[in-house]
């Protein structure tokens, strides 16, 4: 099922806002069907880089590939790079699913109408095509019989399983969590964590920025720690919690597992 | 003094309806072209930038010249200068309009900021475009968060369309006014007048308070706003 293919590839990802620069050059590569979480203390550039991935926010320099594809520009004829249209960019965005830490669930749509949204307008499916696939999502987070809702009537932990049932139905190459469940009062983030884990199983190739280092650990193939936007440590998820080379990946890891 | 109310009102009340009719259709036609270009003005300031400065000086001219002054100008200037409107009609509705579209495009985007980012995030990251993130997303919401503001809006049209007469618009105040005239008996006539007004704009401020209310709960929004 896990094939060697890497399926994201960052290439010396740079990211600065004015004269603070955040990302000081990303270089890693997902392994298709692979789950890699990326820990760090706030403010170290996690989650400026999950949104570098989709082109939320546009780096200052560096290249992401999708598949083989570069993200936000093209190679043009004579060799130069070129900034992509904006409907490339939308297309390519639509190949990486995100789940950010607020929901941010449309208020005004009911549930189904969440999910189905950008399989009809994005994608172009007929409404009934739209609302079977949405359905199935939804079921897949055991929501089924909320999809009639809207996100107001629903707790935290089921707003963000709608979240990630509407990414899902786009059917993206790769997953994007950011700090999901970071939100959520301690006794929903579990229902959520379990959607995610068994989506790992599944094979999704998922990228999760997390706190939650008992998930990561168990869930993930390989975790990278970051620092003042450097991979500081890098490796499978039993070197990098339990024997971490770097002195500040053990200073945080103290910190956060007590 | 009911007596006057019987000889002086009721045989007129058909021109006092017709002057209604007439006062609902400008109101109705200004307030659609506001929304119009109140929408312009906001989303050239919001996302035009090379002339966001046009944007910003026809909102604030809009609202900073009186509804009086803005009625003579677009009825006697406007015709000279750009061969339009034609009838009076036409130069109350544009008047109105201005000035409300300067308030509206304020309004929506004191609407569109408000909203989270997180919001157009969440379209962009599904692939959405910005005009359908705009469309499907950001102007449903903000058209149910300023729902007071617009209806409050709504209600400036109708009060301020009591000056329309001084361009001889055959509203419901030209008519009021006419009877006065012809009469001088200003009690009873000017009270039903304001009487019609106050029953018009209640009735509407309760219908969109219903409907919006409906749509707020429906949404969750009510404790947002």
């Amino acid at each position: 099922m896990k094939r060697m293919a890497a399926i994201v590839r960052v290439v010396e990802l740079r990211k600065s806002f004015g004269p603070l620069e955040v990302l000081r050059g990303i270089t890693f590569d997902v392994r298709e069907g692979s789950v890699l979480t990326i820990i760090g203390a706030s403010g170290s550039g996690k989650s400026t880089l999950l949104r570098c991935l989709n082109y939320l926010e546009q780096p200052t320099s560096g290249e992401v590939y999708l598949d083989g594809k570069p993200i936000g520009f093209r190679i043009e004829a004579d060799g130069r790079r070129a900034p992509d249209t904006a409907a490339n960019i939308s297309r390519m965005r639509a190949e990486l699913g995100m789940v950010f830490q607020q929901f941010n669930l449309w208020p005004h749509m009911t549930v189904l109408e969440n999910v189905i949204e950008a399989p009809i307008r994005v994608k172009r499916l007929a409404r009934k095509e739209a609302v079977d696939l949405g359905r199935r999502f939804l079921s897949k987070v055991n929501l089924l019989d909320k999809e009639n809702e809207y996100p107001a009537r629903l707790s935290g932990g089921q707003q963000q399983r709608v979240a990630i049932a509407r990414a899902l139905a786009m059917q993206p190459k790769v997953m994007l969590f950011d700090e999901a469940t970071s939100a959520l009062d301690p006794e929903l983030t579990g229902e959520v964590l379990e959607v995610m884990r068994a989506l790992a199983k599944e094979g999704t190739t998922m990228l999760v920025v997390t706190h939650e280092m008992g998930f990561a650990r168990e869930v993930s193939d390989r975790a990278i720690f970051l620092h003042n936007g450097q991979i500081e440590e890098d490796g499978p998820p039993a070197r990098v919690f339990s024997a971490p080379t770097s002195e500040r990946c053990r200073q945080f890891l103290s910190k956060v597992l007590h | 003094m009911l007596d006057n109310f019987n000889h002086l009102v009721l045989p007129n009340i058909n021109l006092l309806l017709r002057g209604l009719s007439v006062t609902a259709y400008v109101c109705f036609f200004a307030f659609l072209l506001a929304i119009a270009l109140g929408s312009v003005a906001c989303l050239v300031r919001l996302y035009v930038p090379f002339i966001r400065v046009v944007a910003i000086g026809y909102i604030e001219f809009c609202r900073a010249t009186p509804i009086f002054v803005q009625l003579l100008w677009v009825n006697y200037v406007w015709p000279e200068l750009f061969g339009f409107p034609k009838t009076v009609v036409g130069a109350g509705i544009i008047a109105l309009a201005l000035q409300s579209s300067g308030y509206l495009a304020e309004t929506f985007r004191s609407g569109i900021e408000g909203l989270s980012k997180g919001q157009r995030d969440a379209g962009l990251a599904v692939g959405m475009t910005n005009l359908q993130i705009m469309r499907r997303i950001v102007m449903p919401q903000v058209v149910l968060v300023m729902a007071p503001s617009i209806v409050n809006q709504m209600t400036v049209v109708i009060k301020s369309s009591t000056l329309v007469s001084v361009i001889a618009i055959p509203d419901l105040m030209y008519e009021a006014l006419k009877l006065v005239n012809t009469w001088f008996e200003p009690i009873e006539i000017l009270t039903s007048t304001a009487l019609m007004y106050i029953v018009a704009i209640f009735l509407i401020s309760i219908l969109a308070k219903r409907v919006s209310d409906h749509f707020r709960s429906k949404f969750g929004l009510a404790g947002l706003v």
